[in-house]
């Protein structure tokens, strides 16, 4: 069963992840057609998913930043997460095997890029990490300062 | 007591906490559940919230304003020259990119001249999405400038100017409200309380991100895109690179037997007279 260290490295996980949405979320919100434009770099979604993806998108990350900053339904939202950033990689290596240049917009920004300036590796390696978070949180979801254990008492 | 009534108490005793522990896992499980639940409804609720805000925000794809004498069906091209004219450029650019500058200040003369001779008419698009790469206002601001220039009958002037005083693609001074009106000042006849208050008070903002969004939708991904009759003519064309002069050689072979459109200057300073280059004068001040 999980410890007392396992619990504060599940604790740096959580907050660590929500970090990463609630950066991702902000970035992608002040320019709603920049985001939607992002989302259609990619050359995937048809245009009618377009707009939706873009624009839901960031606040799906700020919701998921927000359960996570609170502890809420912690295993629950490790798994989203695992899932959306698995989505994203396959997004980035998609757009890598076809030979388009776009930068992937994780953070805000996205859109066609020079193929100079193009980070897919970089971009792939970050979300990898992102991911260990998300694999711990879902492994072991039992954090400190969580709703989740606050409520299991 | 008997041993069979101890053995009778004792199984009612572990019954009793067989149902207990049986009623501690159902009621985690329904805990788990109604955690679940919640985390999904704050989860759905973010995304249909942001949807509908968004869209929204984004709405402006028709603009409600446009540049007085803009063409095309949500008037998002800003036109220059006789459209009786027989060949068409097309241009994309950023007020903002680089490479739009250095394109401009080596052809604006001849394309001047080309319009002035009513051998082509430019149609323009002024898009804005540099501010999105390199953190700014100056695409947005200049292309909303660019339209109230447009608006005011004195966009090929503005443009010129804006073209010539380009900062570097780092230095964000479009963004400076300032220095796009102080700017203005050195076109005859722009220098007047409309055209600033138009500047300051971003009026075609909205018509800004719906050329943008137009843009976003084309198949063309970099700024200069310029067009010649609909074909690509940058940065090279059946091979050969664009030059002034060849630029003036393509237009006449596309235009050969074809009725020119009627010369003139169309409200704006008349083209110069050399299609010698321009230099750059970077770092504009305001005042």
């Amino acid at each position: 069963m999980a410890g007392p260290v396992t619990e504060w490295v599940g604790t740096a996980a959580r907050l660590s992840l929500a970090v990463v949405w609630g950066w991702a979320g902000l970035a992608k919100i002040a320019d709603p057609a920049e985001a939607a434009q992002a989302v259609r770099a990619y050359e995937i979604l048809p245009e009618a998913l377009v707009k939706p993806v873009g624009h839901g998108l960031p606040f799906l990350e700020l919701a998921l930043a927000l359960l996570l900053v609170v502890g809420l339904g912690t295993r629950l939202v490790a798994a989203l997460s695992a899932g959306l950033l698995l989505a994203f990689i396959a997004g980035i290596a998609s757009a890598w095997a076809r030979g388009i240049s776009i930068d992937c917009g994780c953070f805000g920004g996205g859109g066609a890029v020079d193929s100079s300036q193009t980070e897919y590796l970089q971009e792939i390696l970050r979300d990898t990490g992102f991911l260990l978070l998300a694999g711990w949180l879902l492994r072991w979801p039992r954090t400190k300062f969580s709703v989740d254990g606050w409520l299991a008492r | 007591m008997s041993e069979k009534n101890r053995e009778g108490k004792r199984t009612a005793r572990e019954r009793m906490l067989a149902d207990r522990a049986a009623d501690e896992a159902r009621g985690r499980k329904k805990k788990k559940l109604i955690i679940g639940g919640v985390a999904l409804a704050v989860i759905a609720a973010a995304v249909v919230t942001g949807v509908v805000v968004q869209d929204q925000r984004s709405k402006p794809e028709t603009p409600t304003a446009a540049p007085a004498g803009t063409i095309g069906d949500k008037n998002l091209v800003i036109p220059v020259g006789s459209d009786n004219s027989p060949a068409v450029l097309t241009v994309y650019e950023d007020p903002r990119c680089p490479a739009c500058g250095t394109f401009e200040r080596e052809f604006s003369s001849t394309i001047s001249q080309l319009e002035d001779a009513g051998k082509i008419y430019t149609n323009y698009h002024i898009v804005s999405f540099i501010d999105r790469a390199v953190p700014g206002k100056g695409s947005r601001y200049g292309a909303n400038a660019l339209a109230c220039a447009q608006d005011a009958g004195h966009f090929r002037d503005y443009h010129d100017v804006l073209y010539r005083n380009q900062p570097d693609e780092t230095s964000d001074a479009f963004g400076d409200k300032a220095t796009l009106i102080s700017l203005g000042k050195q076109v005859n006849g722009l220098d007047t309380p409309a055209f600033e208050a138009c500047v300051n008070n971003s009026t075609y903002s909205g018509w800004v991100s719906a050329v943008q969004q137009d843009f976003d939708k084309s198949s063309y991904k970099s700024t200069p895109t310029v067009l010649l009759n609909g074909q690509p003519i940058y940065p090279k064309y059946n091979n050969e690179e664009i030059t002034p002069a060849n630029l003036v050689k393509w237009v006449d072979a596309a235009n050969q037997g074809k009725t020119l459109g009627t010369p003139g200057t169309h409200g704006q300073s008349p083209a110069p007279t050399s299609t010698a280059s321009e230099s750059n004068n970077p770092s504009p001040k305001a005042g």
